[in-house]
């Protein structure tokens, strides 16, 4: 009896381990022969050219350019016309052109370093965690978990960065952030929590600063579940809310219960009529009518994540549940989920009942909310009506602001009887900075750039942020704290001013539109290198767009291969067929 | 006889009756003999006081936003009238939380929602680690071996990491963080019986039993488990203890108690960001748990001592 233990015992001890070699010889097994394929294969491809250019005296301008219109989104193609010069060709008339290139997501990379960390499956590690570009810093460490540090650009084109040293810190606690500024381990923290702001501007030590809220803040339902395919249903819900009461409670000052989905400040935001009132006995009576006198249950899904827009992200929560218990008589379970599986499921419209979810501007335009959420494409609330979404489509080619308001006015109110969403709230939120550091900001974009700060005088600039960077190759990114990291060591053509929203040139001296606004020359800023010594030319800002835009090229990968905004902005050429 | 019947007068006449006196007076006079035993008894009666009338002597409800109806705002501090609060102000004991509900009443329902927590899964894992470890004990063999290597491996995990792993496949929600919790601390009963059925097993009355024809069943559960009562009730109180501890835990971490339910972790979770700005939000939840933890574990401290003939003299 004993034996056969023994048997069977040193038999599943031999199984194991047999198991386990095989599985981790499978795991080291598999990338060592891609390990020299990878930098092999793009090697042989494009670098050869590279070679050749400095030692050619002439310019061999390189070019991207789609078949026709139907097998590309906007841009139809970018060409190098020059050493210093690049043609943009759309498809069709974009009045928010600089605006959209100006977004971090669009950074110039060298063409060299681009097909050199090309993996098989995606971006490699080193170009995933060390991008190369042109701005005022350099990555020179990133620490898992624990922070990122980057160096000055010593060759930077512009004004040199202030303190030699930056480091990103992160937690999504905002109380230790508070507590970190204060004991001065931090030089600036994000997200000041909302009961914080007295605090901050009652300290000498430090100094507030209030962004604008360029955001919004909804409340979400996916329309292909039951009940709300109705519409009377969701009309009910958006009158049955007081979001007055949510702003009032649970926002720090300088947040306003949102008219429309886009705030004021924007060019067109605020077109049409403003949201229902809250009217409860109006709203019972329509869902009552609707087939729904003693109300459903449902649940109200959310990540626990804070956002400008959002800031008391479970509170807020459960004021909805509370509210539409009182008002509604409808029970709604909370869940909270995990947030990259809350995007994931959110963003396909699996979601069968209330979300909460915000957006941030990424550029200060009107279709930045409006086409994003309300194209119709985006299955996020279920089915779009096409009484906006063509409207919105009709106004995104249209320059002029006046000339396309009617237009934003026909859409707003469209939104506004269908409901795909309720807007509830602009979300003020605030950064905190040490007294002493010059140039604090709190950018109405987040996009904080640090190498106009001076710290004090001290050589290390120490900044706080909600959460850790998810890669820093930031043209296959979407979250605002990886771009924020982004900005600091990437460059686009043009780039907003600092603590604002007006582009001015970055990479590019100008862009010059012809007379319909479908083709813009580009004339680069000459004598700009990059962090590993090559120089910036013509021909980067071409391999940077095939990377983002062509899905068919070998340089088009990254963290997630999805290119999110390269896809939305623009429209991704040549994608394969689903 | 005479002899007899005089030795028990005389021992009456000193005073000392020869009354017969069962397990459960003696432990009950020992009991009341320790000072620590009876803290944690008063602290657990007003508990149970508190959670079996909770909804009489709350002055809200738990769920009621007193946005509009009173003149507060999230998050204010305490307003005691004995205490110097103006009299015009509404009376909140424990000041209002980040919803705008009054904290006092919801510390009041946690009592009920701790208690029940505790109890309901201590009783799942009695119950289910009595079976395993009487059928594991008695039964012997390959039998034992399975069972008990199976409470090995799950005693080899940390519970609350092993309970975080079960809530992570049921999903979030108080029902799933009982049962979770419930299930890691089976382990514990199923040893605690076993040891007790293999000391007497084998012992004189059970064979006695066992000749005179009596099934399997009865003689485990007449002859045998009676002895394994003690040390389960001494192991069940501490057990509750670090049950309520767990889902405290698995609260604050938004695995167990949903919102709007008052569960005193999920509360001190939620406000933890708070801690400089309204620390009652913090504190007064984690004295209530760090209270209830406390009664359980002077309780079962006392109960050991009073059930361990050994200690008896020392009482």
């Amino acid at each position: 009896m004993k034996r056969n233990l023994l048997a069977l015992l040193s038999l599943l001890v031999l199984a194991s381990m047999v198991l386990a070699a095989c599985g981790g010889g499978a795991a080291t097994e598999a990338p060592a022969p891609e390990q020299p394929e990878q930098p092999a294969a793009p090697a042989t491809e494009e670098p050869a050219p590279a070679t050749e250019a400095p030692a050619m005296p002439e310019f061999e301008g390189k070019s991207l350019m789609a078949a026709d219109c139907d097998s590309t989104g906007i841009i139809k193609g970018v060409e190098a016309t020059g050493q210093y010069e690049v043609t943009f060709t759309l498809c069709q008339p974009d009045p928010a052109f600089l605006s959209k290139i100006a977004f971090s997501v669009y950074g110039i990379y060298p063409e060299e370093w681009l097909a050199a960390t090309a993996g098989d499956e995606g971006r490699t590690s080193e170009g995933l965690e060390k991008p190369v570009g042109t701005g005022p810093y350099m990555v020179s460490e990133w620490n898992r978990g624990e922070s990122i540090t980057f160096t000055a650009n010593p060759n930077y084109w512009g004004t040199p960065a202030s303190a030699d040293t930056l480091v990103f810190r992160w937690s999504t606690e905002s109380a230790q952030r508070l507590l970190e500024l204060q004991s001065g381990t931090v030089d600036a923290i994000d997200n000041v929590g909302p009961e914080d702001f007295e605090t901050v501007s009652n300290d000498p030590n430090l100094k507030l600063m209030d962004r604008p809220a360029l955001n919004v803040f909804y409340l979400a339902m996916t329309n292909t579940f039951a009940p709300f395919d109705n519409q009377d249903v969701r009309q009910a819900i958006a009158k049955g809310i007081d979001r007055q009461r949510i702003v009032d409670t649970f926002y720090p000052p300088g947040s306003e219960v949102a008219s429309h989905f886009t705030p004021c400040a924007i060019p067109n935001g605020c077109a049409g009529d403003p949201w229902y009132d809250f009217d409860p006995e109006a709203a019972r009576a329509q869902l009552a009518a609707a087939g729904y006198p003693d109300g459903f249950k449902t649940k109200i899904y959310y990540r626990d994540v804070v956002r400008g827009y959002l800031p008391q992200v479970s509170n807020v929560a459960q004021d909805i549940q509370a509210q539409l218990k009182e008002n509604l008589n409808i029970d709604a379970e909370i869940v909270v989920m995990e947030s990259g599986a809350f995007i994931e499921e959110s963003s396909a419209g699996r979601l069968d009942g209330f979300y909460l979810l915000g957006w941030g501007a990424d550029f200060p335009h009107v279709t930045n909310f409006l086409d994003y959420h309300f194209g119709a494409a985006n299955p996020q609330f279920g089915n779009q009506s096409p009484t906006y979404t063509e409207v919105l489509a009709k106004a995104a080619q249209i320059a002029d602001p006046a000339e396309a308001e009617p237009l934003y006015v026909e859409a707003n109110n469209a939104i506004r009887e269908y409901v795909p969403m309720i807007p509830v709230a602009h979300g003020g939120s605030g950064t905190a900075w040490r007294a002493d550091v010059t140039n604090p900001q709190a950018s109405p974009l987040s996009n904080e750039v640090f190498y106009v700060t001076d710290p004090g005088g001290r050589d290390v600039f120490v900044w706080m942020q909600n959460a850790e960077p998810i890669s820093m190759f930031c043209a296959d990114e979407t979250d605002g704290e990886s771009l924020r990291a982004c900005e600091q060591v990437v460059e686009a053509l043009y780039s907003y001013e600092v603590n604002g929203t007006a582009v001015e040139p970055a990479l590019a001296t100008g862009c010059e539109p012809n007379d319909t606004l479908d083709v813009w020359v580009c004339a680069l800023r000459e004598g700009v290198t990059f962090h590993d010594g090559t120089t910036f030319d013509a021909n980067d800002v071409v391999a940077t767009f095939t990377m983002g835009l062509d899905a068919s090229s070998p340089l088009h990968k990254g963290n997630t291969n999805v290119f999110e905004y390269y896809d939305y902005l623009w429209g991704l050429m040549n994608k394969p067929a689903e | 006889m005479t002899n007899a019947e005089n030795d028990i007068k005389s021992l009456n006449a000193e005073g000392i009756s020869l009354k017969s006196v069962s397990l459960w007076q003696i432990t009950w006079r020992r009991l009341f003999r320790r000072l620590s035993a009876l803290v944690g008894m008063t602290i657990l009666g007003i508990l149970v006081f508190i959670a079996l009338t909770a909804h009489w002597i709350a002055p809200y409800a738990y769920d009621d936003v007193l946005i509009g109806k009173e003149d507060v705002k999230a998050r204010q501090a305490p307003c005691i009238h004995m205490f110097g609060c103006p009299k015009d102000q509404p009376q909140h004991i424990a000041g209002i939380d980040g919803n705008v509900r009054d904290e006092f009443s919801r510390l009041l329902y946690g009592a009920r929602l701790s208690l029940m927590v505790g109890f309901s899964t201590v009783t799942f894992a009695i119950i289910i680690g009595t079976v395993l470890g009487a059928i594991a004990g008695y039964v012997g063999g390959w039998l034992d071996n399975l069972i008990m290597r199976f409470m090995d491996v799950l005693l080899a995990f940390p519970s609350l990491l092993l309970a975080i792993a079960i809530v992570t496949v049921l999903g979030p929600g108080l029902i799933n963080a009982l049962l979770a919790i419930g299930i890691v601390s089976i382990p514990a009963y199923a040893r605690v019986v076993r040891a007790s059925v293999l000391s007497v097993r084998e012992m004189e009355y059970v064979s006695a039993t066992r000749a005179l024809g009596g099934d399997s069943f009865q003689i485990l559960f007449r002859r045998i488990m009676p002895n394994a009562l003690t040390p389960l009730i001494v192991q069940g109180t501490l057990g509750i203890a670090s049950a309520i501890l767990d889902a405290a835990a698995l609260s604050f971490l938004g695995l167990g108690a949903q919102p709007p339910l008052p569960e005193w972790g999920s509360m001190l979770g939620a406000e933890r960001n708070q801690v400089f700005t309204a620390p009652h939000l913090v504190f007064l939840p984690g004295i209530a748990i760090a209270l209830t933890v406390l009664s359980f574990n002077l309780l079962g401290d006392g109960l050991r001592d009073a059930l361990d003939p050994r200690l008896a003299h020392v009482s």
